[in-house]
């Protein structure tokens, strides 16, 4: 895949860095400005600081990263970051003894685009009261709040670190629709990371998948939906165990025998992989699509076997 | 707006195609007229769970196509599709699914007499059903 510059939002080269016992990187990626990139990855595999590195608040040991424009090694202009909206994973807990209003305000000091208006329709949308105290908030409320105020600049780059945690079905759907919004103009650019596949199957045109400090790769959503594929397969009773011959399977991905003589592999190249095994003497039993979660699943077995 | 589209997880066709194939018969049948405003590529791509490169790629073959059109910052509309054309689209639809239909037949090992023998009993039995002398 080839972008040009204008087409990248953020752009990785090498980029390292090296926290106690937590190595990030080597990271290598373009992320596509006027989409919508989902950062997915088990628990401690590197997204939030992957966020704090955008947003110039990591030491980089080693690479080079690009943000909107800004290559942010050495000097650079910190003006970019009035481009960016970012909601942290947890609420700061100096912000307690603030409410949302006051909050807000402060923000619009720091963001020459702040939109009043847009705050106040995105507190109105999400059902707010903007004068409560946020540690008086619920978790779902000042998620709320602290979602609009980064919204209503409405920033080029949108950063959110788990955006949903804590809100319930109907604050959700909100969510999405103002994302939704958010991303209408076709310029504006929203990386999210997020545990909830929905959300995913929902927003996400890119998926940046990362695992143990690495990424394993940035998909186009629907090429891996479209790409992946589980097939049965049986071989037939005068065969003898041929698991060698299935290991050479176009686009193989994941293979386990599921009883006697029958297999599940999983393949990116289906009607190769399907062929193959055809002419191989096995029989398909089925051919399924797979679901995200276990694609990537696969991926982290695969990235496992091979460590 | 909202369009009737569904995915089928479980064809093999790329969503992209799906898609495709649906809007190009919703305009071909009718059921969208000339200068229907078209959702964003953004609220299909929500919409149909899939991402906005795939709705992108719907709009820009359909625009090809002379099936849409997008005015800058206002929408994609439907265009005008002449009366000719879309006849022409509902044979070739009925052809792709009677085609369809016979594949299934012969990966039922079926002989193609076979399979005549079935088309005409179905045909007889509508016929009977419908009490209409013109579908044979």
């Amino acid at each position: 895949m080839t972008m040009m510059d204008t087409e990248i939002a953020i752009s990785l080269r090498g980029v390292k860095l090296q926290q106690d016992k937590f190595t990030l990187g080597p990271l290598h990626c373009n992320i596509p400005r006027g989409m919508i990139t989902a950062i997915v990855g088990p628990n401690g595999s590197g997204k939030s600081t992957l966020f704090r590195t955008l947003l110039g608040l990591e030491q980089v040991r080693e690479g080079e990263v690009d943000v909107l424009g800004t290559c942010l090694s050495g000097q650079h202009d910190e003006g970019y970051k009035t481009r960016i909206g970012f909601l942290a994973e947890n609420p700061h807990a100096h912000e307690n003894h603030f409410t949302a209003d006051e909050k807000a305000h402060f923000a619009s000091l720091w963001y020459p685009s702040w939109d009043w208006e847009r705050y106040r329709k995105l507190m109105r949308h999400f059902d707010v009261d903007g004068s409560m105290k946020l540690s008086k908030l619920s978790k779902g409320m000042r998620r709320k709040a602290e979602l609009s105020i980064t919204m209503a600049h409405d920033p080029e780059l949108l950063l959110l670190d788990e955006p949903s945690s804590g809100l319930d079905p109907f604050a959700w759907k909100t969510m999405l629709e103002e994302l939704t919004r958010y991303m209408e103009p076709g310029d504006r650019t929203l990386i999210l990371s997020t545990h909830i596949m929905e959300e995913i199957r929902r927003l996400a045109d890119y998926i940046l998948f990362i695992y143990r400090g690495r990424i394993l790769g940035l998909f186009e959503k629907d090429r891996l939906i479209d790409d992946w594929r589980m097939l049965v397969i049986q071989q037939s009773s005068t065969m003898h165990s041929n698991v060698e011959l299935l290991q050479q399977t176009p686009g193989l991905q994941g293979l386990a025998e599921s009883g006697p003589g029958l297999y599940r592999l999983e393949v990116n190249d289906p009607e190769q992989g399907e062929a193959y095994c055809r002419s191989c003497g096995f029989q398909i039993l089925a051919v399924q699509r797979m679901e995200l979660e276990d694609i990537l699943s696969c991926l982290i077995r695969k990235e496992e076997a091979r460590r | 707006m909202w369009l009737p589209i569904r995915i089928d997880e479980q064809r093999p066709e790329p969503l992209y195609h799906q898609i495709e194939v649906q809007l190009r018969g919703l305009i071909f049948g009718g059921q969208l007229t000339e200068g229907t405003l078209l959702p964003s590529i953004r609220e299909l791509a929500v919409s149909l769970k899939c991402s906005a490169i795939t709705v992108r790629r719907v709009y820009q073959d359909l625009e090809s196509e002379g099936l849409i059109r997008t005015r800058q910052g206002t929408g994609t509309f439907v265009a005008r599709v002449d009366a000719i054309v879309k006849d022409e689209h509902r044979l070739e639809r009925a052809a792709e699914e009677l085609e369809q239909a016979i594949e299934a037949g012969i990966q039922l090992h079926c002989s193609i007499e076979e399979l005549q023998t079935i088309f005409h009993e179905i045909m007889v039995r509508r016929k009977e059903e419908t009490g209409k002398e013109e579908l044979i």
